[in-house]
This record gives C-alpha cells, structure tokens and sequence, in this order.
C-alpha cells in the first residue's frame, strides 16, 4: 500500500477570486452564457517583462499559479514539475491551426507552434526555477492531473529523502472550443445561469470552464496543510464502482462515511453522468457536509485541482463556503475530505484527503 | 527610405509585442538583439516570418540573416533590394 503524501502549498487562477486574495469566492463569480472564465491576475509579478510579451493567457495563467504556489510554500527550486492537461494551450494551437490554413502553410509564426505544446508551461516553471529535475506533463483527458498526483506519489514513495514536487494543472476555454463541443452536446441548451446549473440537472450537457490548480506535493509532513491518502482513478465505470470504490478506500483507512466532515462532489448538472453522486447525497448521515463546485469553474477536464484547491482551504480555515454547500452537516471541524469528480467520456477519480494531525 | 524605416518599426512592434513602445522608440542603427531592443533567437525566427509574409523575402543562410537583422536600418536596406512584394 502506498504512503500518503503531503500537500503544503496551493494556488489557483479560476473563474473565481481565488488568487492573491484573503477572501476567496467573495463576490461569488456567475455567468449566464455557458462559459466560466479566468479571473485574470497581474501576471507581470510571476514572469519576466522580456518573456511575458510573448506569452499567451494559457502560459500567464499557468506559470503564475505555479510561482505562487513555489511562493507560499517557501521552496525556490522543487525536486521536479509535474502536471496535468487535457488541453494544453488550445488558443495557440487554434491560431497556429488558423495560419497553416490562412497561409498555405508558408510562413508560419514559431511562436504560437512553441506554445502549444503541452509541456511549454512545464518548460517556462523550470527555465523560472533552474529546475532540471523530473519534469513530465501527463496529457490524459479527465485523469490528466490525477496521473500527475500519481506519478508524484509514486517518486515520493520510492525515497526516504525529503523532496518536493509542483504538481499542477492548467486548462483553456475558447469560444471556438465551444462551437466545435457543441456539436457533440457537452454544453446545456438552453443556457443555465451557471449558479442555477444543478436546478437543471434533467437535461444533457453541462457549462464550460476552465482554470489552472498548484500544489506542492512532498513527502515533508511538517507544515503541510493536509494529506492524500487515497487517490483511485476509473474508467469506463458505473455507478456502483464508484460507490464500491468509496466504501473501499474508507475501510482501508479505517473511516466511516459519518467521519468524513465534507464530501466534494464534480456534479456537472448533466443528466447523463451525475447518477454517480446520488449515492453519496443518499448515504450520507447529518454529519457531512455535501458540496458541488463546477457550477462555480465550469467542467473541463482537470476540474479536480480546483476541488483540490476548494479542499485545501477548508483545511486551512476550518471553513467550507456556503457556495458550494448543498446539503450541509454537522461535524465542526474539517479533518477529513473526500473528492469525487467525473469527466465526460467516462473517467471519474475519488481522493481521500486527511488534514495534517 | 525613411517611410520603409517606420512601416517597418510598427510591424516589429506589433509582431514581436512589444507593448508600450512606439516607432520613434527605436533608433534606426541601434541592434536589435543584446543591448539594443534585447531580442532574443525566437524574435530572430519570428522576424525572418516578418520579412517572409510582407516583402516576399525568404532568408535561408543564417550568417546573411544575422547581418540583415542587425538593425532597422540594415532590414531596411535589404528589403529595398530585395522585396518582391
């Protein structure tokens, strides 16, 4: 069985006010077009005057988030980078795609082409850093930032030495990504107000988002805010292996489901998969508190580091936001969080998440 | 001359980003890269795609590239000689 690893330091660029502020997801942020936006930051604090005019939103929001993550944590060069995508830097890539077109394929700009790639945001933190240490970017639809936790897991598991990893995700939302997804109905017609989402839960599709997640990951327990004691990853499930997979993972770690004090659900108001989180609105006692987040980022595929996020500062104050409550429990204190999210095409992922005692 | 100096300045600026600057910013004969506007490599290819998509110019040996990309002044020359657009 592995060890748990440590989570000290989190950052996030969302469609909410969570970066740089005291008091995140106040104002609450809404839209009513079906699309929830970054909520733009000073990037020119994170990057360099020279390097920043040449970078797109994507590659701004990610490298900020992943400075300010290095920056809370107190650690200047990590042991290495990991993260997770599942569409890299899509506005570049439509550019590039646009020009090949548009040009015949003749003098194409390096730039768009170099920025999206998958790996840039990877390639500017550890040119930022001087970190020639690993450095992977895991590029797997609705698991890519849980493979990036895995793999993090896994080095960590394999050294007695204390090391540090920045793990993170980051994904883009485009109006033309918008218009081609729509053809295949991942997004809900008509249009919900996005804090209306799951009052419309009979219907197909759900509201886009995007955003980008930090974390540093280490096997250091001291000062870090919680643990991840669990994390399992599914494809191609049904509900019941979701509901099995949770009750497993919570007799292996010895937890009754009345002890789990907040449980985050990745409802996406879509008809078609939400099925997988009624058990755990029926199973659950007065004690836990029940919460949803994507009608507050929108559903993309690394929607999990922002319920890692939300996570992370329920353990550091004690709080959970009424925004994202929907059915609230009782238990006074947040010690233990459990993550149950699904993407479209069939992945899902549960995360048992400890604070640190 | 000098209108080709300027026309060309504004398409630096806004194919390179260089937000906050102007034309008038940049002297003629002062390098591009290094000391002067601080340009690096990725600037040099994107300023060969600059020649390329407005004067017809392709430039495919690098030690000719690097003396017309010296300075506006030096682009400028090349272009007037060379444009086929």
């Amino acid at each position: 069985m592995m060890q748990p690893v440590y989570i000290s330091a989190a950052s996030a660029l969302s469609p909410q006010h969570s970066f740089g502020t005291d008091a995140p997801l106040q104002p609450v942020m809404s839209s009513d077009n079906g699309r929830l936006y970054v909520q733009d930051a000073d990037y020119s604090k994170f990057i360099n005057p020279v390097a920043i005019r040449r970078m797109s939103r994507m590659l701004k929001i990610g490298i900020s988030t992943g400075m300010d993550c290095l920056r809370q944590s107190g650690i200047e060069k990590p042991d290495g980078i990991i993260t997770g995508t599942g569409r890299g830097s899509m506005r570049d890539m439509e550019i590039f795609l646009g020009d090949m077109l548009r040009l015949k394929e003749e003098a194409l700009n390096p730039t768009y082409f170099i920025q999206s790639t998958y790996n840039s945001i990877n390639g500017w933190l550890a040119l930022q850093t001087k970190c020639t240490g690993y450095n992977q970017t895991y590029v797997h639809r609705g698991h890519s930032l849980e493979m990036a936790l895995l793999d993090a897991q896994l080095l960590l598991n394999e050294t007695t030495d204390k090391q540090h990893y920045l793990v993170g995700s980051f994904d883009e939302f485009t109006d033309e990504y918008f218009v081609v997804k729509n053809k295949i109905g991942y997004w809900k017609q008509p249009t919900p107000h996005s804090l209306d989402l799951y009052k419309h839960n009979d219907t197909p599709g759900s509201i886009g988002g995007e955003g980008s997640a930090f974390f540093m990951v280490t096997n250091e327990k001291e000062n870090a805010l919680f643990s991840i004691a669990a994390l399992q990853m599914l494809q191609d499930y049904t509900p019941a292996e979701v509901d099995a997979t949770i009750t497993r993972i919570l007799e292996e770690n010895k937890i009754l489901l009345r002890d789990v004090d907040v449980i985050l659900c990745g409802m996406s108001g879509d008809s078609r998969f939400d099925g997988i989180y009624k058990p755990l609105f029926n199973n659950t006692t007065v004690h836990t508190t029940v919460g949803a987040f994507k009608h507050l980022c929108g559903e993309y595929d690394t929607s999990t580091g922002f319920a890692l996020w939300l996570a992370a500062q329920a353990f550091k104050t004690q709080q959970v936001p009424d925004a994202i409550i929907q059915k609230k429990g009782i238990n006074p204190s947040v010690k233990t969080v459990l993550i149950v999210n699904h993407y479209i095409l069939n992945s899902a992922s549960v995360m048992l998440l400890r604070a640190n005692s | 001359m000098e209108d080709l100096k300027v026309t060309l300045k504004q398409q630096i600026i806004e194919s390179l980003n260089l937000q906050g600057m102007k034309p008038e910013d940049i002297d003629d004969n002062a390098p591009l890269f290094g000391e002067g506007l601080g340009l690096d490599s990725i600037d040099s290819l994107e300023m060969m795609v600059l020649l390329e998509r407005n004067y017809g110019i392709k430039i495919e040996d690098a030690r000719e590239g690097r003396k017309v990309l010296q300075s506006v002044a030096s682009m400028a020359e090349y272009i007037q000689q060379h444009r086929k657009i």
